[in-house]
């Protein structure tokens, strides 16, 4: 098959131009690992054999050498662009992601989260005061004027919870009735709450680009919710329960909300103070642990959504529902504290 | 001197605006690759048939079930929930991991993602920079079309920011130099048009020479970049046969170059400037054997008088 390219002996050697020669002799070479990359192309590496393989990449270098070679001597615009294009078709075939997926997503659960995670305090510190700031805020504004309530939760989330209402509905909302949430309603509102939550998470993450400014604001904002509705509970004489009913699912929600707001915050600062390095090499340094903060919030979110889907209206005493939520919580600490720990590490 | 200067900037020129081709792309073998860069319009193109393709595709998925009626209500309406969000960022990330860099729409439109760092594209890498699309296309995007441009209740200060917000995002990939915007900054990719490779003939070996005989005085007037030139001419097939006048018009200028009588080029001037075409190629590839690389006619990488 490769024949039809090449030339007989002959000519090649009667030929005197020399670019012309070496396009002479070289250009089999070159079709064949055309074939190859286009056969990779369509079926992916797996469906080369081995001797195929072997070949590919072999042909791959003297390709690149070939390159390297014809811009030295060759001023054929034709060839010096063919084989340009060649290689980068070849590169783009030899130098894709060898690992599986599933490798790699186990990998990121037992080191790349976890030392991320302890590798990102500062930006930790940052979001979670945020949140906290934004609770305690709004709380207090609370007692001083209800008002603020209306300022602080937008109507379609508050859900008739609101100053005015009466305790034994603010109590049906902790404890809810059978009847009133079946269980599909209740697996559709936890998707919504699900996919709301985790673009909330994700625009706050990437908003903090912005010299983290806009993650600290959106995540204070989200705490003078939170704040202003416990409040209102409080002040129903309901704190205890409402605290329960919040921490089920709550402790791990609220939570990743603050740790994608770290992740956002560990890039605005790697773009705010990039030390030695220019902004854009710091940008993709720390892009990294931030990529990872944001995936440990996003699986956060998720089992909070099944938190919130399955056990938040199933299991109504107050004492398992804390008990749940801070277990929870203390398994995600225990995690992140504990795994991916190289043998011997430096403290 | 000055002049010198000038023909530099040209043959810069020259080569910068035949394409977009990214530089100091290095592979680990150590030979630069020149990849043309993705151009904005492309990219953009792409991603407005990503968003056209996912959400037609929800649409048919939708239809299809609340038509079989295997769903109850509430059942239809996570569905839609959780489509929906799929068709965001898992979407663009999912697949830029499974076809190595490219979307459905990018498939489409020729283009691909590549890492910057000349190495495998990471699965971390093609996260960041779809997490990043969020605020830097979709979220503008959707406020610029949901704004309430009657209402005066908006405050002017979130139009100001806004505002501020839609132009930084718009303006960034168009000032870089390598067209990245800030999500390729922070994942350290590039967008790329993907390659296709056609060898065309040689050009030195494809027709009988004419039995001209040109000396050296007469091949060590031009530089490689009029080489290639005539190189482009007696390729593009539209030259060929159509526009003979033309070729003859570039036949008779050459030879009043290089002082070559006009009325030896003969009937057909192609056939001229085929054989012109080798004997200078072959006497400038042979002066770059000795390092001698001449750029154009007016020898503007030659050493400069002191």
């Amino acid at each position: 098959m490769t024949d039809q390219f090449s030339a007989s002996p002959n000519r090649i050697e009667a030929e005197l131009l020399r670019s012309a020669r070496f396009r002479m002799l070289r250009e089999p070479g070159w079709r064949k690992l055309e074939a190859l990359v286009k056969q990779a192309e369509t079926h992916g590496l797996a469906g080369l054999n081995y001797t195929e393989a072997k070949e590919l990449a072999a042909l791959y270098r003297q390709a690149m050498t070939s390159l390297a070679l014809a811009r030295d001597i060759s001023l054929d615009l034709a060839l010096l662009n063919y084989l340009d294009q060649l290689c980068a078709r070849a590169w783009l075939v030899v130098y894709v992601p060898q690992r599986s997926l599933s490798g790699a997503f186990g990998r990121l659960l037992r080191q790349g989260i976890p030392q991320a995670v302890r590798r990102s305090l500062l930006p930790l510190l940052i979001g979670f005061s945020a949140m906290m700031l934004g609770a305690i805020t709004g709380f207090v504004l609370f007692f001083r004027d209800q008002s603020w309530f209306y300022t602080f939760v937008p109507g379609g989330l508050s859900d008739g919870r609101a100053p005015g209402a009466s305790v034994g509905y603010l109590r049906d909302t902790l404890y809810g009735d059978a009847s009133l949430h079946s269980g599909d309603v209740l697996t559709a509102f936890a998707a919504y709450l699900f996919s709301h939550n985790t673009n909330i998470a994700i625009f706050i993450f990437g908003l903090g680009i912005f010299w983290a400014l806009p993650s600290f604001v959106l995540t204070f904002y989200n705490g003078l919710m939170l704040g202003a509705s416990f409040a209102l509970f409080v002040q129903a004489g309901l704190g205890y329960d409402a605290f329960a009913w919040l921490s089920i699912h709550g402790v791990t929600e609220i939570s990743a909300i603050c740790i994608a707001c770290a992740g956002g915050a560990r890039l605005g600062l790697a773009g705010l103070m990039p030390g030695q390095m220019s902004r854009r090499d710091s940008l993709r340094l720390h892009g990294r642990d931030a990529v990872k903060l944001f995936l440990l919030a996003g699986l956060m979110l998720l089992v909070a959504g099944v938190v919130e889907g399955v056990l938040r209206q199933s299991v109504t005493s107050p004492e398992a529902r804390l008990l749940i939520g801070w277990g929870l919580g203390g398994f995600w600490v225990l995690w992140l504290w504990r795994s991916g720990r190289t043998s011997g590490a430096k403290a | 001197m000055r002049f010198q200067r000038k023909s530099d900037e040209t043959a810069v020129q020259r080569s910068a605006a035949s394409k977009r081709v990214l530089e100091n792309f290095v592979p680990p073998e150590d030979v630069p690759i020149g990849f043309e860069l993705a151009s904005l319009g492309a990219r953009f193109g792409a991603v407005i048939l990503d968003l056209i393709l996912t959400w037609f595709a929800i649409l048919l998925l939708i239809l299809a079930v609340a038509w079989l009626g295997i769903l109850p209500k509430t059942a239809l309406f996570a569905l839609v929930v959780i489509s929906a969000f799929f068709v965001g960022v898992p979407y663009y990330v999912l697949s830029e991991l499974i076809w190595n860099g490219r979307t459905l729409g990018k498939r489409i439109v020729g283009i691909m993602v590549i890492s910057a760092d000349s190495r495998a594209l990471g699965a971390h890498q093609v996260v960041a920079r779809n997490l990043l699309k969020d605020v830097e296309f979709f979220a503008p995007l959707g406020l610029v079309l949901q704004w309430n441009y009657t209402s005066t209740a908006q405050s002017w200060i979130a139009a100001l920011i806004l505002l501020v917000w839609t132009l930084f995002v718009a303006i960034y990939p168009i000032r870089n130099k390598r067209k990245q915007r800030l999500g390729d900054v922070v994942a350290g990719t590039l967008v790329i048009v993907k390659p296709k490779a056609i060898l065309l003939d040689d050009l030195a070996l494809s027709e009988a020479r004419g039995g001209f005989v040109f000396d050296q005085t007469q091949l060590d007037i031009y530089g490689s970049y009029e080489l290639q030139t005539l190189e482009a001419i007696l390729r593009d097939p539209s030259k060929s046969q159509l526009h003979a006048a033309e070729l003859e018009k570039v036949a008779k200028a050459i030879a009043r170059r290089i002082n070559y009588p006009e009325h030896a080029i003969g009937a057909d001037p192609r056939l001229f400037l085929m054989a012109f075409y080798r004997e200078q190629r072959e006497r400038l590839e042979s002066r770059l054997l000795f390092g001698e690389r001449r750029q154009d006619k007016f020898h503007s990488d030659a050493p400069k008088p002191k």
